[in-house]
């Protein structure tokens, strides 16, 4: 498929780069690391969720054949830098520390640090550590961490609120919210992990008689490892080199340097050993960053034509114990954009996070969707209450697009966008009025629960917060003409080698099989953002067309003196530089490209020698994409399980430089969204213990709970270079709202009400026996 | 997540595996498919200092038809329960209830024996066996032999009557007459999970087998429900009986009630399924 | 340490190995066949999937030595020598059937074998044997596209 905009490779479906390394079992994953030398390490790990350590009894360990090293808090905590990541440095948050040192505070904080000769032994070894912990009791309800007399889950901070933004009331708001025509509810969204397939984890190698450090990592982001590995253990940054190769996924998991690998990378300093250490399953369900846990109590006030007058939503995030950085939230956002597409003329928030004794929160693949799936929940909630259609709803109060741009109430400029398209377009895929007339008929004849759902929402990329908003290019033709690109870029699986290739390619006017993308190697890279927050394509992609600009100039300058022709009547066409209207007077790119640099002689006078550039691009402040789901779903009345009937995305991300990558990215994070709102739920009892700590007890779906996903797509270019739109998270960020409401829609038939994920058997039982 | 160390052994005869549990007691396990015991082991939920492995032992593969019984041996993989056709001929449901366990790569290596002596009370050959009435043949050091009921058999989420020095060689399936139905029905959270809650019943002239699965600690025989079924009463009261006395636990996954409320819309199901099938084979 | 012997995609391969050593971890370590992934290592994700005499099982889920004597296939056992795809493994490239490509190698294993038993299985049942096999990148949909067109394509 191709788009109206489509180019020779952008706009194509070009198979992938990656691909014929990874079916084969080819790729290179950290833990295909091997290194000489190299130990293995595991961690002890707190079984309770608050408490003092009383005694940490290691002889046995340290003992046992094959063990390097056991070390505690002792020997690394006080030779640790800075662990806060570089973007939120100036944020507070987490007294964050390698190993738990007096106190532990969540199921999971790492103690102690074995290293061994193999992952094998190193578990032995954990097994023959005694740790005595004193119980205290735990903060586990974060609806509850903030009254009176509750412990305190950091006694640095002296208190468990982490962060808190509120919003003044206007006096016409106030007036509104007091009214009689307002909606008021309150949501919960549970807590889920992202689960990448492959786990986190690190090799380092560190270099006493030179003093350089080196690591294999599995991160979205090899240059924010390496500055938080030198922050760490002192190693001078330009001494640090992190390289990625193929990363199993991270969904955000994996975008800043978590404990684990700091701890491990101060260990091999230290040391002067190489080290490896592998998450596994386990660890990584219950120790690495949680997500979404929100609850939140929303207000929406209308008039009586089921206007949207005024908002307001108090929200609480889960922040956990030790989020990777700051609070590991986004409950700014949530706040922030909660009005979404529609339009509103008075909003106002009051957003917290509050600490607790869990896993700490950290990014998930649209970190601020909370405020997504409060508002389309609370749409569908306010359309029931006053008896209008949800789809009639949305049509009377979503910003059309002819009076874009439009403010949001909370001051941030929406531009560029098409919800009140891709919301037509939705409901036209998925045949709304007639499967309303058909979700009456069965109700009516056979008793059976159908129901439909929406999810409208407006994607923001950010270019805001430094050094989210920037990425470096490397442009360098090779003297055959053949093209290398590095960029400072983490791909986890979306296809950057592939679709940067496309936009160089179509920049330059040469072979898509003649470039190839460097990445995720902080040597041999510039300094870069990293992937994720998605902006790959606007941020990368510009970059890149930022240096292919500079390349191509020079390119057509070197051909105009060789040609003696005017620059600007040339032009790059199959890899060729021609004269305009003349295609017989041309010079090849790779005779360019030798010239360049083998025959320096016929360069322009005074011209440097080569062709390469270097160029980065800066986002501006806010590019917004969006999307509508359309999901319909069937509810067992005598089993509570919900099945989804079909699953309809109608999105705007602009230009697309790669079509099946964009639907790719879509379907994952639908069916991630899937996931979290029916199946997984990471749960913790009242005392702290995780109860969900394997694959049998987290319920990840598979390919028989996922439904064919259609697409739609409405192309609105944004303003930058290229058209695209950042749209890798959406995906995740509308489905959990579609799929609740279609269940709360079908429970509706019922007069049953839901106001909680995960929508499981029990929720939905429990909710028409309430009713009935 | 690695096992601790273990001794590995790989007899050939049922005697030696027998010779093996009396010699080490307590400190050995059996490892038959390894799709329960290894991932324990991995968790290091459970050690063991001997691991019997009785994949090696040929007297404990296949199975035979001896008059009215199907004898299934128990290192006997759960995929041939599947695919053989000579199964589904003698006893339909097991046939039907092997795909309901796990994944097929799961069925490939798990066996009939691990899955009746692991006694999880969510599988569901622990309950095809009881609804059935299937005898277990169990074998001790020195080469004596004793029979067990499945009724029997289970006593506890993962205990069985076996003794720690007892190899479970067969499940003696009897073969049911020709004019029978069976139904097996579950629900679980994601294709190929343990149940929440399920059922296997059979029926014909004169008796009746339901065995509920997921609801008890053991498989649970409803026996007032079988003799009202027997007498004719419909569907939607077996399936109040089979529930009225259960009391199953609650976990992450659902409460006590859910399942209580599924398993009785399941009973409802199978039963009726059970007997059109009845029905249409006489 | 026991002495096991097995043909691994076509070789012989002779060693010596702890008992608690899983054929995943000895394929990885000792044959370097890195292709079997482990992503959960207790028996669900099924990234470790090989195949054991042409069958699929859980490399995470077996000791090596249990494999002493046996025939097993691992993901780079599977396409041409010359890096030539198998018709699975280019139908997962065609159709876009992965992104991390962390859960492949087990998901190639599962449907070549799936499509060796039964070469035109239904959408269910295409569905319930990747049921198996766990990708949290590719919402599934051009795994299964792929097991079509590698249908097909037989
Ligand atoms: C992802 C996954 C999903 C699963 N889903 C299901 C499911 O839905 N339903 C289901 O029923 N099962 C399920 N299982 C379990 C599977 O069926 C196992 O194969 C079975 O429970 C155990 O059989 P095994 O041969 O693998 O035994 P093992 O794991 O080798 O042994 C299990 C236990 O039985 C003992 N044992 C084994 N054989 C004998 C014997 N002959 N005599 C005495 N003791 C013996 C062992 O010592 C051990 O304690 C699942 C497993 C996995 C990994
Ligand atoms: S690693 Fe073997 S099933 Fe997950
Ligand atoms: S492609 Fe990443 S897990 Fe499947």
């Amino acid at each position: 498929m191709s788009t109206s905009t489509a180019g020779r490779f952008v706009g194509q479906s070009v198979k992938r780069r990656e691909d014929p390394r990874l079916v084969t079992g080819h790729g290179r994953y950290v833990d295909d690391v091997v290194l000489p030398g190299m130990l293995h390490c595991t961690f002890v790990r707190s079984d309770v969720a608050r408490g003092r350590i009383v005694r940490v009894d290691t002889e046995a360990a340290v003992a046992l054949d094959g063990v390097t090293a056991v070390l505690t808090a002792a020997d690394l905590n006080p030779h640790a830098g800075e662990m806060q990541p570089t973007l939120l440095l100036a944020t507070p948050g987490a007294p964050l520390r390698p190993l738990a040192d007096g106190d532990v505070r969540f199921v999971g904080e790492p103690i102690v640090l074995i290293i061994a000769s193999s992952r094998y032994v190193a578990e032995d070894a954990a097994d023959l550590v005694e740790v005595e912990i004193d119980t205290d009791p735990a903060v586990i309800d974060v609806e509850h961490a903030l009254d009176e007399g509750v412990p305190i889950v950091h006694p640095e901070l002296g208190t468990n609120l982490g962060a808190e933004m509120e919003f003044p009331i206007a006096p016409e708001l106030e007036a509104l919210l007091a009214g009689d025509n307002v909606v008021r509810r309150t949501f919960r969204q549970h807590r889920h992990t992202p689960v990448p397939m492959e786990t986190r984890g690190v090799v380092v190698e560190y270099e006493p008689s030179v003093g350089e450090l080196h690591a294999w990592m599995s991160t979205q982001n090899p240059h924010e490892a390496k500055q938080a590995m030198a922050r760490v253990t002192g190693v001078p940054a330009h001494l640090v080199r992190v390289e990625g190769h193929d990363v199993g996924g991270g969904f955000g998991q994996k975008f800043f340097t978590p404990r684990e690998e700091l701890t491990v990378t101060l260990a091999a300093r230290r040391l002067g050993r190489t080290l490896k250490w592998i998450e596994d399953r386990r660890e990584n369900l219950i120790a690495s960053n949680h997500a979404r846990a929100d609850v939140a109590e929303c207000t929406f006030a209308l008039d009586a034509d089921g206007r949207l007058l005024g908002t307001y939503i108090d929200h609480i995030e889960d922040a956990g114990a030790f989020p990777v950085g700051a609070t590991g939230g986004a409950g700014a956002l949530v706040g922030l954009l909660f009005t979404g597409p529609y339009k509103c003329a008075l909003a106002s928030l009051r957003t917290r996070a509050v600490w607790t004794n869990t896993c700490g929160r950290g990014a998930y693949r649209g970190p601020w969707m909370f405020e997504t799936v409060a508002r389309e929940q609370m749409v569908d909630a306010a359309a029931r209450q006053i008896g209008m259609d949800p789809l009639e709803w949305r049509r009377r109060n979503v910003i059309p697009t002819a009076e874009l741009p439009y403010t949001l109430p909370t001051g941030l400029p929406l531009d560029m966008v098409s919800p009140s398209e891709t919301l037509e377009q939705a409901a036209e895929i998925i045949g709304y009025d007639a499967f309303r007339a058909e979700q009456r008929r069965v109700f009516t004849e056979e008793g059976r629960l159908l129901g439909i759902g929406l999810g409208l929402y407006v994607e923001p990329s950010t270019g805001m917060m430094d050094p989210m908003g920037t990425e470096t290019a490397v442009v360098r033709v090779n003297p055959n003409g053949q093209v290398t690109v590095a960029l400072g870029t983490g791909a986890h699986g979306q296809g950057i080698e592939t679709t940067m290739a496309q936009v160089v390619a179509e920049e330059l006017g040469i072979e898509y099989d003649d470039v190839t993308i460097v990445q995720g190697d902080s040597a041999v890279t510039a300094y870069g953002r990293g992937t994720g927050g998605s902006g790959t394509a606007v941020i990368a992609g510009n970059s890149c067309r930022n240096a292919c600009a500079v390349v191509r100039a020079k390119a057509i300058e070197i051909a105009a003196h060789v040609m003696e022709a005017a620059p600007d009547d040339l032009e790059i066409v199959d890899a060729r530089i021609a004269v305009r209207g003349t295609p017989t007077r041309s010079v090849a790119w790779s005779e360019v490209a030798r010239i360049a640099h083998l025959e320096t002689a016929r360069l322009p006078e005074g011209m440097e020698v080569g062709l390469e550039a270097t160029a980065t691009f800066k986002a501006p402040p806010f590019s917004w994409s969006n999307a509508c789901h359309a999901c319909t779903v069937e509810i067992d009345r005598a089993t509570g399980v919900v099945s989804i009937l079909r699953y309809v995305v109608s999105e705007d991300c602009g230009v697309m430089i790669n079509p099946m990558i964009v639907e790719g990215q879509v379907a994952g994070g639908v069916v991630q969204g899937i996931g979290g709102t029916l199946y997984e739920h990471f749960v913790y009892d009242d005392d702290g213990n995780p109860l969900t700590t394997t694959f049998m007890d987290y319920l990840l779906p598979t390919a028989t709970e996922v439904p064919t996903i259609e697409y739609g797509h409405v192309e609105t270019p944004s303003p930058t270079p290229g058209g695209h739109k950042g749209m890798g998270e959406g995906g995740a960020i509308g489905s959990p709202p579609a799929i609740f409401n279609a269940v709360a829609d079908a429970l509706a038939l019922v007069g049953a009400i839901i106001d909680r994920t995960p929508l499981t058997p029990d929720t939905i039982l429990d909710a028409i026996e309430t009713q009935a | 997540m690695k096992p601790a160390p273990f001794e590995y052994h790989a007899p050939e005869t049922i005697d030696e595996v027998t010779g093996l549990l009396a010699e080490h007691g307590d400190e050995a396990k059996v490892l038959a498919g390894g799709q329960s015991l290894v991932p324990m082991l991995a968790l290091r939920l459970t050690r063991f200092e001997h691991l019997v492995d009785v994949n090696r032992v040929a007297a404990l593969a296949g199975f035979a038809r001896e008059n009215g019984t199907l004898v299934v041996r128990a290192c006997t993989r759960q995929r041939v329960m599947e695919r053989d056709p000579a199964i589904a001929a003698a006893v339909p449901l097991l046939a039907r209830a092997t795909p309901l366990i796990g994944h097929f790569q799961i069925r490939n290596r798990g066996t009939v024996g691990g899955s009746l002596a692991h006694a999880d009370p969510a599988s569901e050959y622990p309950a095809v066996a009881v609804a059935l009435g299937a005898e277990l043949e169990l074998a001790s050091p020195g080469g004596a032999r004793r029979r067990l009921a499945a009724d029997d058999f289970f006593v506890g989420t993962w205990t069985t009557a076996a003794e720690p020095d007892e190899l479970l060689v067969a499940a003696r399936f009897p073969v049911w007459p020709a004019r029978s139905g069976f139904a097996i029905e579950e629900v679980a959270r994601r294709h190929g999970d343990f149940a929440l809650a399920g059922v296997a019943c059979a029926i014909t002239d004169g008796r009746a087998g339901i065995a509920l699965f997921g609801v008890g600690s053991t498989p649970v025989r409803v026996r007032a429900a079988e003799e009202a079924w027997l007498a004719g009463a419909p569907a939607a009261e077996v399936a109040e009986s089979a529930v009225r006395d259960l009391d199953p636990p609650a976990d992450v996954h659902a409460s006590g009630s859910t399942r209580t409320r599924i398993a009785r819309h399941l009973v409802e199901r199978a039963v009726t399924r059970a007997q059109e099938g009845q029905r249409v084979a006489g | 340490m026991l002495p096991v012997e097995m043909t691994v995609n076509g070789e012989r391969r002779r060693g010596a190995v702890d008992a608690r050593r899983t054929l995943a971890d000895y394929l990885r370590e000792e044959c370097a066949l890195t292709g079997t992934h482990l992503g959960c290592e207790h028996g669900v994700c099924g990234a470790c999937t090989v195949l054991l005499d042409g069958e699929a099982v859980r490399a995470c889920l077996m000791f090596a030595v249990q494999a002493d004597g046996a025939a097993v296939t691992t993901i780079e056992g599977l396409g041409g020598p010359d890096g030539a795809l198998s018709p699975v493994q280019d139908a997962f490239r065609e159709e876009h059937g992965l992104q991390c490509g962390f859960c492949t190698p087990g998901f190639v294993v599962s449907v070549t074998a799936l499509l060796q038993e039964n070469p035109k299985p239904s959408e269910t049942e295409i569905r319930e044997a990747l049921s198996g096999n766990l990708c949290r990148c590719t919402g599934y949909q051009g795994i299964i596209g792929a097991v079509k067109r590698a249908a097909d394509a037989r």
